[in-house]
């Protein structure tokens, strides 16, 4: 019954969320919803099944260039309702897994990794040389058709169908994890040789994981065709495939929604900052590994775990501790960030251009201000701030720990 | 014939430092259990810290200092990253190196640009090893193949015949029992892991000058390595270097064939049709010339899934 209530209140959420945003950023929620989407199908694999893949924007693109070529068919004459082609994605990226998996489920472990990202790679290496499938540089293109008198025109009009997407498709994969098949997924994870001695095949069933979770990628990436009505190969770098792994193990692949957080997170935030900065993905690779060493389960893992002291009413007693945590972050972040954007803007090509010209050191400009290069205020007080923050965190993190296990005891 | 000759000898120099990655990455992989996505990066970083030294001390200082920075930058990825991570399990330690790549690329572009910098060979190094059917063979490759040689040479000295070499075999199979023998194992990782980091920064610092060096190495390097390592079974450095030989023979051999699989059809008449297909079928073996070690993994996958040489559980 709880869950069910659950189930209502983000559905509210969902439908009411467009309205409260700007109107610019609507289609921003959109590719969140998109981003979502691909990381709960990713963590299928990788946190259920325990099976890491570090290729899965194969699966992904693939789906994406399917549903385009289907509305280019539409528009050419062939009647597909408009809300039903992310469905075209569904079957390419089953297809590709099906085929994909069979090859990749062969070993286990890190070599299964690796075979993952040399498929990725494969696909990112064949595509541009094929025009007729992935139109080259210029991508293929095409464009929402009206249909039952919606136009699809407005941004408003592809959220509600991106949404509704990501529900139905949430949902499932929330029902898959109560089907005894979910079941023999965690079994994978756990112990294989088990499974094969219950009687099942292991292989088998690997593909069958891995064949639904690209299916899902390929439904996320039709999503993302019938959003953006275009798409080149570039969708195949290994760089879309390691922000499914960043948004998946940031948010926490241990708890349902998790990856879904972190893609949600990541997506706003390199929306937000990617105007100021070009350092966006160095920004999120930190917020990584910060995370896996002092918050292993994920900031989605870490929520839940606070669910027992905020329960037992002894949550106060965090207050203090994490409170000189985040303080000490903070401090960090911005000594950290102010270092390597002046860094980044001092060896940027046009300065170093300038100051060869003009045989000087020149200031750099951030900020609205001009940072002299040799001036100690330049250096010292991010140095400070660091040596302080970092001092201040190490406190702070081993006063949390032990409070932490005070607290849940 | 002087293709063949001129590919082979160009296949065995690229062989070889493809091997001084990869055994490295297998090395630790032995030992740890951990895959380190970070190595490609580290080749990338021997070659921009090569690159930088050359511009201030000249090449040859370059090439013996930008190793042991790579080295160093390693001990501290290994002690900072992966230690206190060690509890949570192998796939975590996989991410953070993961991770580690991705800030290692990340960072390079702040420091040298996105594209890819002139780190060149030396003049004096410029010149023709040998004459072999008219064409001039340059000497660098004979250099980069004849370092690597020295460099397996030393690897498989220091590990079958010092003190410290069977101490390492030991910490390698059974890192407890050595670990309860007396012996510092985490020291011993983390020398390992130095030598590892240390290989793959002199094959950097050798072949940045002669291939290009560009933010995208870490990759693209990267993706051959694992599918080298895969080939030839993770852990046995000879599985590295019979299927880095295999690799780099096979990719230096595939640029010069302009054949497709329209050609193949075309023995059996079926040109035509096949031409008429398109996409994949009139592909040339030299446009995806970068592809072949994907798909000779995908091959050896079929027919050998534990890899060429198979590998210590």
């Amino acid at each position: 019954m709880r869950n069910l209530i659950y189930w209502a209140a983000a559905l509210i959420g969902l439908a009411i969320m467009p309205w409260l945003v700007p109107a610019s950023w609507v289609v921003v929620l959109s590719k969140m919803l998109i981003a979502a989407l691909f990381a709960l199908a990713f963590n299928l694999l990788s946190g259920q099944a325990g099976m890491l893949s570090f290729g899965h924007a194969a699966y992904f693109a693939t789906g994406t260039f399917a549903t385009l070529h289907l509305m280019q068919a539409a528009e050419a004459g062939l009647s597909v309702p408009t809300p039903l082609l992310p469905i075209a994605g569904m079957i390419a990226g089953l297809i590709c897994g099906l085929v994909c998996g069979v090859f990749a489920t062969m070993r286990s472990g890190v070599y299964f990794s690796m075979i993952t990202l040399a498929i990725a790679e494969l696909f990112y290496n064949l595509a541009p040389n094929m025009h007729d499938l992935f139109g080259g540089e210029g991508g293929i293109s095409s464009f929402r058709l009206p249909w039952a008198g919606i136009t699809f025109g407005t941004d408003m009009q592809v959220y509600y169908l991106v949404a509704g997407w990501t529900a139905l498709a949430t949902a499932l994969l929330y029902y898959y994890t109560t089907t005894p098949f979910g079941r023999l997924t965690l079994a994978l994870r756990e112990n294989e040789q088990r499974v094969r001695f219950l009687g099942f095949n292991a292989y088998q069933s690997r593909i069958l994981v891995f064949s639904v979770s690209a299916m899902l990628s390929g439904l996320a990436g039709g999503l993302l065709a019938v959003t953006n009505e275009s798409a080149n190969y570039v969708l195949f770098e290994i760089g879309s495939s390691a922000n499914v792994v960043l948004d998946t193990f940031i948010g926490g692949s241990g708890v349902f929604l998790g990856p879904a957080l972190g893609a949600v997170l990541l997506t706003g935030f390199s929306y937000t900052v990617s105007d100021a900065t070009s350092l966006v993905l160095l920004y999120e690779g930190v917020l990584f590994i910060l995370v896996m060493i002092y918050a292993p389960q994920g900031l989605g893992g870490a929520l839940v775990a606070l669910k027992g002291p905020i329960l037992s009413g002894r949550w106060p007693k965090l207050v203090a501790p994490f409170a000189v945590v985040l303080t000490a972050a903070a401090g960090a972040t911005v000594a950290f960030v102010f270092t390597v954007e002046l860094l980044d803007r001092f060896f940027s090509t046009e300065h170093f251009g300038r100051m060869h010209d003009r045989q000087m050191l020149l200031p750099v400009e951030f900020a609205n201000h001009q940072w002299h290069v040799l001036s100690p205020v330049t250096w010292g007080i991010p140095l400070l701030l660091a040596i302080a923050s970092v001092g201040l965190f190490r406190i702070g993190i081993r006063r949390s720990k032990s409070t932490w296990s005070e607290v849940t005891r | 014939m002087e293709f063949v000759v001129i590919s082979a000898l160009n296949g065995i120099s690229y062989g070889m430092l493809l091997f001084m990655v990869s055994a490295g990455l297998t090395l630790i992989f032995g030992m740890m259990g951990v895959i380190n996505f970070a190595h490609a990066a580290f080749y990338m970083l021997g070659a921009y810290f090569g690159y930088a030294i050359t511009l201030i001390l000249g090449f040859w200082v370059g090439l013996v200092i930008s190793p042991l920075i790579v080295a160093a930058i390693g001990v501290a990825m290994e002690r900072l990253l992966l230690r206190p991570v060690a509890a949570h399990g192998h796939s975590h330690q996989i991410l953070i190196t993961f991770g580690a790549a991705l800030i290692i690329g990340e960072l390079v572009k702040v420091f040298f640009g996105a594209f890819s910098v002139p780190y060149q060979i030396p003049q004096e190094l410029h010149f023709a090893a040998f004459t072999v059917f008219g064409t001039q063979y340059p000497f660098y490759r004979v250099l980069m193949g004849a370092v690597s040689l020295a460099m397996f040479a030393m690897l498989y000295g220091l590990l079958q015949w010092t003190r410290i070499g069977i101490i390492v075999r030991a910490a390698v199979r059974q890192p407890a029992m050595a670990e309860a023998l007396g012996h510092n194992v985490p020291m011993v990782f983390t020398f390992v892991f130095a030598v590892g980091a240390w290989l793959a920064g002199v094959a950097g610092a050798l072949g940045g000058a002669f291939f290009t060096t560009n933010p995208n190495l870490g990759l693209d390097l990267a993706v051959i390595v694992f599918v080298v390592v895969v080939v030839g079974g993770l852990g046995s450095i000879k599985g590295a270097f019979v299927a880095s030989m295999l690799i780099g023979l096979i990719s230096s051999f595939s640029v010069g064939f302009d054949t497709s699989l329209a050609d193949l059809a075309g023995l059996f008449g079926l040109r035509a049709q096949a031409e008429a297909i398109g996409g994949l079928m009139v592909l040339k073996l030299s446009s995806i010339a970068a592809s072949i070690p994907i798909i000779i993994m995908l091959i050896v996958l079929l027919l050998r899934p534990a890899g060429l040489m198979g590998e210590r559980q």
